[in-house]
């Protein structure tokens, strides 16, 4: 290995270092909920800032025979994994402790970080393959750790066997489109998928696209979504539905570009119909919602929705806006999304319980409402930039399918409205009754609420910036 | 940089009122305190820089989304000044009128001034994305504001009222995006006379924008959201719902979307006036119906934002002027009326009309004043409201002589529901043995309300103290769409 490549392996050296740290403090240390916590939390620090020095130092490559590349684009979504990570750690800190299990809790958090930072950066179909695998796995039991709660259970069991068959979908995927292209490295598969393709090519590309819609909880693939969110331990669901999610994306879009930029026109149609289905299943099951986790899992379907939009954009003239427009997105949902679930840790997730809380916890509740209204894509919060990139995607190809999925998305964010104001309203307008919660959860989570918040907040100073810098040097 | 100082310190003004401790007195003072700067600065515009807002001055230019061209630019021009400056002097009024609110009086005044921070923005964005991020703004303040402070139906009334405005915001949203793709800027400057698209694209592009402006302002057949919002909120609240609000879309109108997309606006103005004229009609007939004082003072003020519509449509110099002033006079008025409703809601404890009567012998200030606003409302002249609605007309008839014979028509209905009113609410024997008891507005009340009256009659009788800052904007607009 040379130190170049040393170099470039950085955050998942990192991560594999501190995992495997956490993992003996576990083993050789007994009151060690506090140790295991910080080490945690330390180690995605460590991850996220030495993605962010490479990122700012420009450094870029393609290693071990081309397999593995370091570009901005990778970077980016490492930096948003590593993110994302450490506020779960923060969220899971006491929790986690009572639990007595704390190590373990986050060393199953550092290995979903490896395997996806790792996955941003794969450029060979099987060793994306395995780097899925290996952010999914330790998921299933982050789902299913709340030993606590039947739910839990219920939840981790439904996400395994659903994603255990997501996964031989997409290995079935895979392998097609390796029996067609005789490679699984994405620049010889580019060659091949040209021109017409042959049926065994389509139904390769079908799979494959199916496997991940699986994996982002895309419609109609999405229906272990709810469950699974419903029973995991809060700081799971926050952090599985922006993490691992945006690092699926990153891989995904990388393998439609690099990989099928000739086959565009077919995959761009199915991105088209995924996102449409999308977008109306999440929105209309969202509305029927009385429970807050369950009303937010089928708001990720929504947002997966959103950013399908994106994916179908990747075509025209809109092909540089919409890898922006996923840049952004998935940087502004992690915030957003984030935020919204760390406060069911610290109210409650009945809907009731956040009557008027307004009037008994107002920095939670004015965080929550920034969190809603960022969701809804309210100028000038996160979401807002987000919605704005793929419109202008969308608008750009020149395409009447691609007009009609931004003419849904419009729809669509009109129909999210009554679901996450009903939680404005029944914070602000609504008065507090015995259900409503005066104060739980630890002060870390309640700093991660307040940190999300500013960021969703400031998020047009801070983060566009940043990701028109990556526009300009990574995939487009 | 005065411009966005100007933007921005109500921002402060709602940061430091948070702050403070939870003291009424103190709270109404300081309120007032910050909102008093922004009116001052604008006063100090006016002043200083009065004859030189021809197109946009005073402006300011960052490029904030480079990939994009969009940017922080913002300047006051003669279309937006008369606004800016009323939003500023509305917000003033609305906290002095604030006396019935007690409840949470810190997020109620935090409120205000992040609605106000949006209303300045808009007045003055000279970009399109800006403008609609400013449009936005107003949004979740007036929501609040409705939804929390609002009588005992505020809760639906709220909630339609952010679907509808926001269903129309994002079409609108829609259309300055095509736009801005189109044309590959976002700035307004770049964009004048439509950006060097053709007529076929800029028709397209207008008619989003139009919708979502024609929902804002509310034109008729879009306005069903408007009643329950303007009958339940506070009187301070309704001071910026009809004095500001309605504006936002109307100057959009004026200054965004006939400007820059001439030709894609043009088939439309037909509607537009027609529209005016159905909000003057519509508004006096539901007027007339009305049995409580507030819906009634409601459907009076979506009739009279007929007039801007009408002379915005209008396309030549009288037309446009008007509907530029015409904006002023009628926040002046409504404000006055929302503000003395309140006034007698509260003395005599009911607004339906029927229950009044009588009261001018009571409350003299109050009933004549109320007298006052109600003929300026009919548009009687040596008051604000006659210049602009008789411009207005003139122009409208210029260019669509059947809308224009019509909404002359429309006046005379509204003088009719209008003396009505007073006949029955400030005239005549006083009704109930209670009402003997009730006394005049008090000083605070007429310190809101004052103001406005002296505005109207200054206005009303030196028309020019406005029109010589606006019609070298105006002229800039007739050259672009090749109007006289």
């Amino acid at each position: 290995m040379t130190g170049q490549a040393f170099i470039a392996l950085l955050p998942e050296l990192i991560s594999t270092g501190f995992l495997i740290l956490v993992l003996m403090v576990g083993v050789y240390s007994d009151s060690n909920a506090g140790i295991a916590a910080s080490l945690a939390a330390i180690g995605t620090l460590a991850v996220f800032a030495s993605a962010a020095v490479l990122l700012a130092s420009g450094f870029s490559g393609s290693f071990f025979g081309d397999g593995f590349v370091v570009d901005g684009f990778a970077l980016y979504f490492k930096l948003i994994v590593a993110g994302s990570a450490f506020f779960a750690v923060l969220a899971a800190a006491r929790w986690s402790g009572q639990t007595g299990d704390a190590p373990e809790y986050m060393t199953l958090i550092l290995s979903v970080v490896l395997g996806s930072t790792l996955l941003v950066s794969m450029r060979d179909l099987f060793g994306i393959f395995l780097a899925i695998e290996l952010a999914t796995i330790p998921s299933y039991a982050m789902v299913a750790f709340d030993r606590s709660r039947r739910e839990s259970a219920e939840g981790g069991m439904k996400y395994l066997i659903t994603g255990v068959i997501a996964s031989s979908v997409l290995l079935y995927g895979i392998v097609l489109i390796y029996g067609v292209s005789g490679s699984a490295m994405l620049s010889d598969v580019a060659d091949t998928f040209t021109g017409t393709l042959t049926p065994v090519a389509v139904l390769g590309l079908v799979l494959m696209i199916s496997g991940f819609a699986f994996k982002l909880s895309a419609a109609p693939f999405h229906f272990w979504t709810p469950d699974a969110y419903q029973g995991a331990p809060t700081s799971a669901a926050a952090f599985l539905s922006v993490g691992p999610k945006a690092a699926t994306f990153a891989v995904l879009l990388r393998i439609l570009l690099e990989g099928m930029p000739g086959a565009a026109p077919t995959w761009t149609a199915v991105m088209a119909f995924l996102a449409i289905i999308t977008m109306f299943v999440g929105n209309l099951s969202a509305l029927r919602q009385r429970n807050v986790r369950r009303m937010l899992a089928y708001s990720s379907v929504a947002h997966s929705g959103y950013i399908l939009a994106a994916f179908a954009a990747l075509q025209g003239g809109g092909v540089a806006f919409a890898v922006q427009a996923v840049l952004i997105y998935t940087a502004a949902y992690a915030v957003m999304n984030m935020g919204a679930f760390l406060v069911i840790d610290l109210v409650g997730e009945d809907a009731k319980s956040y009557n008027g809380l307004v009037r008994t916890n107002p920095g939670v509740a004015a965080s929550m409402a920034l969190f809603m209204a960022a969701l809804v894509g309210i100028p000038p919060l996160s979401g807002f930039f987000g919605k704005l990139w793929i419109i202008i995607a969308g608008a750009s190809t020149g395409s009447i399918l691609v007009y009609i999925v931004v003419g849904a998305l419009v729809v669509n964010t009109v129909l999210s409205v009554p679901y996450y104001f009903g939680i404005i309203r029944n914070m602000i307008l609504e008065e507090p009754t015995t259900d409503t919660v005066t104060s739980k959860g630890s002060g870390a989570v309640r700093f991660s609420v307040y940190v999300l918040a500013v960021l969703a907040t400031l998020f047009g100073l801070l983060i566009i910036p940043l990701s028109a810098l990556v526009g300009a040097s990574g995939l487009a | 940089m005065i411009t966005t100082l100007t933007i921005f310190i109500p921002l402060l003004g709602a940061i430091l009122v948070m702050l403070l401790p939870d003291e009424e007195r103190l709270l109404r003072y300081a309120a007032l305190g910050v909102a008093a700067i922004p009116l001052l600065l604008s006063v100090y515009v006016y002043f200083a820089f009065g004859d030189d807002l021809g197109v946009a001055a005073l402006s300011q230019d960052v490029t904030w989304i480079w990939s994009l061209n969009i940017g922080y630019r913002v300047g006051l021009g003669g279309l937006g000044f008369g606004m800016f400056f009323l939003s500023t002097f509305l917000t003033v009024i609305a906290i002095l009128a604030s006396w019935d609110v007690h409840r949470n009086l810190k997020q109620y005044f935090a409120a205000i001034f992040v609605a106000e921070v949006g209303m300045l923005g808009v007045f003055a964005a000279q970009d399109l994305i800006l403008f609609y991020v400013f449009f936005e703004l107003t949004l979740i303040p007036m929501y609040l504001l409705v939804g929390v402070w609002g009588d005992e139906n505020r809760r639906p009334a709220a909630i339609k009222f952010f679907i509808y405005t926001f269903l129309g915001s994002t079409v609108m949203l829609a259309g300055f995006l095509a736009f801005g793709i189109l044309a590959d800027t976002y700035a307004m400057d770049a964009l004048g006379g439509g950006g060097g698209l053709s007529r076929t694209a800029q028709v397209a592009v207008a008619a989003p924008i139009l919708f979502g402006l024609l929902v804002k302002v509310p034109a008729v057949p879009l306005h069903s959201w408007l009643l329950d919002v303007y009958v339940s909120s506070p009187t301070s609240t309704n001071v910026l719902l009809s004095g500001v609000l309605p504006k936002l879309g109307t100057y959009g109108l004026i200054s965004v979307a006939i400007p820059l997309l001439p030709q894609g606006v043009e088939p439309f103005l037909p509607y537009v006036a027609a529209f005016g004229v159905i909000n003057i009609v519509y508004g006096a007939f539901v007027a007339f119906l009305q049995p409580d004082l507030k819906a009634l003072v409601a459907y009076s003020s979506i009739g009279t934002l007929g007039f801007i519509l009408l002379g915005a449509a209008s396309g030549n110099a009288v037309g446009l002027n008007g509907a530029v002033f015409q904006q002023v006079s009628h926040g002046l008025y409504s404000a006055l009326l929302f503000i003395l409703v309140g006034v007698i809601a509260a003395r005599t404890g009911t607004r339906r009309i029927e229950a009044l009567g009588g009261l001018a012998a009571r409350m003299p200030w109050a009933g004549g004043l109320l007298a006052l606003g109600a003929l300026a409302a009919m548009g009687l002249p040596g008051l604000a409201v006659f210049v602009s609605e008789f411009m207005s007309i003139m122009g409208v008839y210029a260019t669509f002589p059947v809308q224009g014979v019509l909404a002359a028509l429309g006046i005379i209905l509204s003088a009719m529901y209008l003396l009505y009113m007073l006949a029955r609410v400030i005239f005549g024997p006083i009704e109930r043995p209670a009402y003997e008891e009730v006394g005049d507005a008090g000083p605070a009340e007429m310190a809101s309300v004052v103001p406005l009256a002296v505005l109207l009659v200054v206005l009303g009788i030196f028309p020019a103290l406005l029109m010589n800052i606006q019609r070298p904007a105006v002229d800039a607009v007739l050259s672009v769409i090749g109007g006289s």
